[in-house]
């Protein structure tokens, strides 16, 4: 919205009220529903930005309050750094519609007008103030001052400005660091798809690092709605770094104002200063396409010259941008999320590689959730997210959207009218655009633009969790198969015989060669547990001999295997496989006879744990187990010895180059962690350890 | 004839233990219990020609306790068989639904829906050879109402004998037809009338009342509830052999009251297994016809999805083999369309029984012109 709609102080004859007015709708106040949820979100994502950038973990509490005649009071209050006393006029009451074009990163973005909005809006529905109570760490009291706006000079009015302690009303202790902010505005609050509820819900997914709770209440102050998500990792999102913008993905727009505003003499050391990928070769060459001069300069390049060198962008290899200003969520965060929202029996997620689409890097990340409460006969919840915001409007028109619809459902086992279309069922599905340069489709923000790049980025993430659902659900119809079959000769068959026994006064059959006759298979069957006492995540394998012969097994286990989770009881030994995969050699199993191999692992917390693969070598099929690959489990092999001599030339390299800098250090780090959660071994993919 | 010929009540128990003998003798061979049945589809019944309806053929089906759910099933007629025994040695009973209920008890042998307990009951009849009174067990389901100048006597619970006249001792709602219409409860005593017309719909049967039809046309009408109970049909049988009285049949004009029509003249599928007792052979379907549609130009709907499926299904039933049967059907798909008997009112209430019935009783297949 920038380049359409300049700051209105420089246009001093529109008065600041007149633009708000005339741009409410993609400013996100154009609907007394919507409005409640765009201040939310304006405060929410303030403190989201504040806590992440001084790596704080943010605890941050909504309440709202139904007053009379269609006015809600709102109250956001988080755990933040606060804004020091001089800056809070700046950042309560200045529109900060500054470009900042010269640096490019992922940002959750300033949706409209940023905090200012809501003191406007509050202001011009009600004619009140915003209080706002800010403590800075380390001060000895927190401000609390009153806020307006002079419309005419587009800046803020403080008043009943003081110095007090502050103390939290909830927990009753003194606040050391944190914002608070109260106002009151024209608004409905309302329930359902769209609302503060959802919106905070969302948020918390992709937000695993905070603490968010929301407390509705009507006039009476009886509570209509609340809901608390606490916050499920102690890790805070990675850092972004800036980056300059690349060649490929500029608009003649935005160069002309960038050649406008350069400081630099000649063309190639603007080039080259003001653009990543452009090397001197690659800046010559550029200006050599244009026929222009490299000493031209700059500030002096007409509007022609500047599109023919928009033209050469495209004509001349440039190296790709850098990837690392990105900061996805990471596929076990967005589960630990997606699990702590939504009641389910099954998640699944990947986070791709990054990519660059038209000179902008980006990368997808995709969650699929599923069973438990959620309904089987209505639509799969879509929850969509740019730059870990909540996208809840226009649905329908969203490239995230159509990516999924894009997706053959039935394949992985969920129901798809027509073979299209957004598919039926129990799930969720997640998608999470993260990119230094979302496109929308408008300047409402709220759908996200056809690209086939990213289209076709979602949709294969999409099938590579749509395999793991598939996987489940064969899973679980191959143990109700069991289960049943279990019940079958452990319950109704005894009955039946007794039952017939006693009706006709004979005599009790021996029931095993009966039993051998209904199985005539080897079953096995896992079961997790969690040792509340030990702190243990437990596990016992059961392998049932059900046949008429005698069998040899070597049973195999997934385990999830890290640095942190071990396994401490074994009784039956065994041996590793390889990382993450133990084995274990069961002695003869007699006909209707049975083995329990159990184990217990330290280093998770309850319910990390809740699914595995159960493995077997040897002859005949065992329902509930799967054959192992030996040629996967071979190529496995080798890729963790590669791996680990990549750590040890890695560690002696540390000892060696010990003045390496911490954030370099930091980098190598994040790619080995990369490199455990590739799926690259088909099913044979070891489940990664718990982050903490 | 009769169907409650009472089994002794030893034979009942032994023929039910042979049920449970099947499943022992399995289990003893070292083999999973098996329970065989015949099969219950209109692939398995036949037209007997000596007791001119349609019985179950030779078709049986083996259920064994490989699946979980053939498992239940056998255990819990185990159950059923043993819950018998005890009311057949207690001179009690129970309705369908009071055992229904008291499977409760039985812990994996208990029934999940009515359903269930009703299926299974009809199954026990079938492989035993036994009816359900035999069992000790009554229906939930109540019987029709009949209005007509026919008097029956009917044993009331002092045990006496009540004498009642379907026309001139009862309400508009006319006599209500127990659950055993059987001769130790029923009898038949006297009649006037020249035929019997069972009708589907209760608004047809109090249209035909109102207009003082029974006594016109010199019949008795019955009301036929939707798909009749065994005692609406044994109880049409029983008029129809004992004071040998045609039944005609007057239905909706769509594939479920065809198989209406079809269980009284021939047989339903369900019951084949006493079709002799419950079908009555020479049953004549007086309308609405497809052709009445079409002659009459009645009002109708266009056939849904399921109605289609219904006649393309009854074209390989064997009861609408006949060619009259096979004409009225392919016109009705060809049409499209069903019609109610109601739709009749098009031309006036009067219309159904000045018109259109004399018409039909008329014509000469039917033979009845009063």
């Amino acid at each position: 919205m920038s380049e359409e709609n300049p700051p209105p102080g420089k246009q001093k004859q529109i008065a600041i009220s007149e633009f708000f007015e005339k741009n409410k709708h993609f400013l996100g106040f154009d609907s007394l529903q919507r409005s409640v949820i765009t201040a939310v979100k304006e405060a929410v994502d303030n403190s989201l930005d504040a806590c992440e950038e001084e790596r704080i973990l943010p605890d941050i509490r909504v309440e709202i309050t139904r007053l009379n005649g269609d006015r809600l009071e709102l109250i956001s209050q988080d755990n933040g750094p606060g804004i020091p006393r001089g800056a809070i006029e700046h950042v309560f009451g200045k529109f900060l519609l500054g470009s900042r074009f010269h640096a490019i990163r992922q940002t959750r973005g300033q949706q409209g007008i940023g905090i200012t909005g809501v003191v406007m809006y509050s202001q011009l529905t009600t004619g009140g103030k915003t209080s706002v109570i800010s403590k800075v760490k380390g001060e000895s009291s927190a401000v609390y001052v009153d806020l307006g706006i002079d419309t005419r000079k587009n800046k803020a009015i403080k008043s009943g400005e003081r110095r007090d302690v502050w103390v939290d009303g909830l927990t009753g202790e003194e606040v050391s660091h944190g914002l608070r902010i109260r106002t009151e505005m024209k608004a409905k609050y309302q329930r359902g798809r769209q609302s503060v509820y959802q919106y905070l819900r969302m948020t918390s997914i992709v937000n695993p690092h905070a603490s968010i709770s929301l407390v509705v209440r009507d006039g009476d102050g009886d509570v209509i709605e609340e809901g608390h998500w606490m916050r499920t990792t102690d890790r805070l999102p990675t850092v972004v770094k800036e980056i300059k913008p690349h060649p490929h993905g500029i608009h003649l727009g935005t160069l002309q104002r960038m050649l406008r505003e350069a400081e630099e003499r000649k063309m190639t050391s603007f080039l080259r200063h003001n653009f990543s990928g452009v090397s001197m070769r690659a800046a010559r060459d550029i200006l050599g396409k244009s026929e222009l001069d490299e000493s031209r300069q700059p500030r002096r390049i007409k509007a022609e010259e500047a599109q023919r060198v928009l033209d050469s962008f495209q004509k001349v290899k440039l190296l790709n941008p850098p990837i690392d200003c990105l900061s996805p969520i990471e596929d076990l965060l967005i589960k630990k999320g997606l699990s702590k929202a939504i009641d389910s029996r099954f998640a699944s997620t990947v986070t791709r590689d990054p990519r660059v689409s038209q000179g902008n890097p980006f990368q997808i990340e995709v969650g699929l959730v599923f069973g438990g409460d959620m309904s089987s006969d209505s639509p799969i919840e879509i929850l969509r997210f740019a730059n870990r915001v909540p996208l809840m409007y226009q649905q329908g028109g969203c490239l995230l959207t159509k990516a999924i619809e894009a997706v053959d459902w039935k394949r992985y086992g969920l129901d798809q009218p027509g073979g299209k279309g957004i598919p039926k069922g129990p799930a969720a599905v997640l998608v999470h655009l993260a990119s230094t340069n979302v496109q929308f489709t408008s300047e409402a923000k709220e759908a996200v633009a056809s690209n086939e790049e990213v289209l076709e980025e979602i949709r294969r993430a999409l099938l590579e969790v749509g395999r793991g659902l598939k996987g489940h659900l064969k899973k679980s119809s191959q143990r109700k198969k069991a289960r049943e079959k279990f019940e079958l000769i452990n319950i109704i068959l005894p009955e039946i015989s007794k039952k017939s026994s006693e009706l006709l006064s004979r005599e009790e059959p021996d029931l095993a060669p009966v039993i051998t006759q209904i199985m005539n298979a080897v079953f096995c069957e896992e079961e997790l547990g969690w040792d509340s006492e030990r702190k243990l995540a437990t596990c016992d394998i059961t392998v049932f001999n059900y046949t008429a012969r005698a069998r040899a097994y070597t049973i195999l286990a997934k385990w999830p295997e890290s640095d942190m989770v071990r396994i401490e009881d074994n009784p039956l030994g065994g041996r590793k496989e390889a990382r993450g995969l133990w084995a274990w050699r069961l002695d003869t199993l007699d006909p209707g006879s049975s083995a329990t191999i159990s184990f217990t692992m330290s280093g998770l917390s309850r319910g990390d744990w809740n699914d595995t693969e159960i493995f077997f070598r040897g002859n005949g099929d065992i329902i509930g187990a799967n054959r192992i690959d030996e040629k996967l489990l071979e190529e496995m092999r080798k890729r963790e010895s590669l791996d680990a001599a990549v750590e040890e030339v890695r560690t002696r390299g540390d000892a060696v180059v010990s003045g390496l800098t911490e954030r370099a250090d930091d980098t190598i780090g994040e790619e080995d962690l990369a490199n455990d959660t590739e799926p690259d071994l088909g099913s044979l993919v070891v489940d990664q350890g718990v982050d903490e | 004839m009769s169907i409650n010929d009472s089994k002794p009540k030893e034979d009942v128990i032994e023929a039910l233990h042979n049920v449970a003998a099947e499943m022992h003798d399995k289990m003893l061979k070292g083999i999973a219990p098996t329970m065989t049945l015949p099969v219950r589809t209109k692939s398995n019944i036949g037209f007997d020609d000596k007791l001119g309806v349609y019985k179950y053929g030779k078709k049986k089906t083996v259920r064994d306790a490989t699946s979980l759910g053939s498992a239940r099933q056998m255990l819990r007629s185990l159950h059923v068989t043993e819950f018998i025994e005890e009311m057949i040695n207690s001179g009690k009973s129970s309705t369908l639904r009071e055992m229904y209920y008291i499977s409760e008890a039985w812990g994996n042998g208990k029934f999940h829906s009515q359903n269930e307990s009703n299926n299974l009951a009809e199954d026990l009849e079938i492989v035993t050879k036994c009816l359900r009174e035999d069992f000790k067990l009554r229906p939930e389901e109540d019987g029709s109402r009949i209005i007509g100048n026919v008097t029956f006597e009917e044993r009331n619970r002092r045990g006496d004998w009540m004498r009642i006249n379907c026309r001139d001792d009862v309400g508009d709602s006319g006599y209500g037809v127990p659950y055993n219409v059987e001769s130790e409860k029923l009898r038949l005593v006297d009649e006037d009338i020249d035929f019997i017309m069972a009708i589907e719909t209760g608004g047809m049967f109090d249209r035909l009342i109102e207009n003082g039809f029974d006594e016109e046309a010199r019949c008795a009408l019955i009301h036929l509830k939707g798909q009749p109970a065994r005692s609406t049909r044994r109880i049409m049988r029983r008029i129809s052999d004992e004071w040998g009285k045609p039944v005609v049949v007057f239905t909706d004009c769509d594939p479920w009251s065809f198989r209406i029509f079809a269980s009284i003249a021939y047989g339903a599928i369900k019951t084949a297994h006493i079709s002799e007792y419950l079908a009555t052979k020479g049953s004549i379907y007086l309308g609405i016809t497809a052709d009445d549609i079409l002659a009459y130009d009645l009002p109708s709907d266009d056939l849904s999805k399921q109605d289609i499926g219904a006649l393309k299904a009854e074209l390989s039933d064997p009861r609408f083999s006949s060619g009259w049967w096979q004409t009225q059907i392919e016109l009705m798909q060809e049409l499209g369309k069903k019609s109610e008997q109601q739709s009749l009112a098009k031309y006036g209430l009067d219309f159904v029984t000045d018109t259109y019935l004399p018409e039909k009783l008329a014509h000469p297949d039917v033979g009845l012109a009063y």
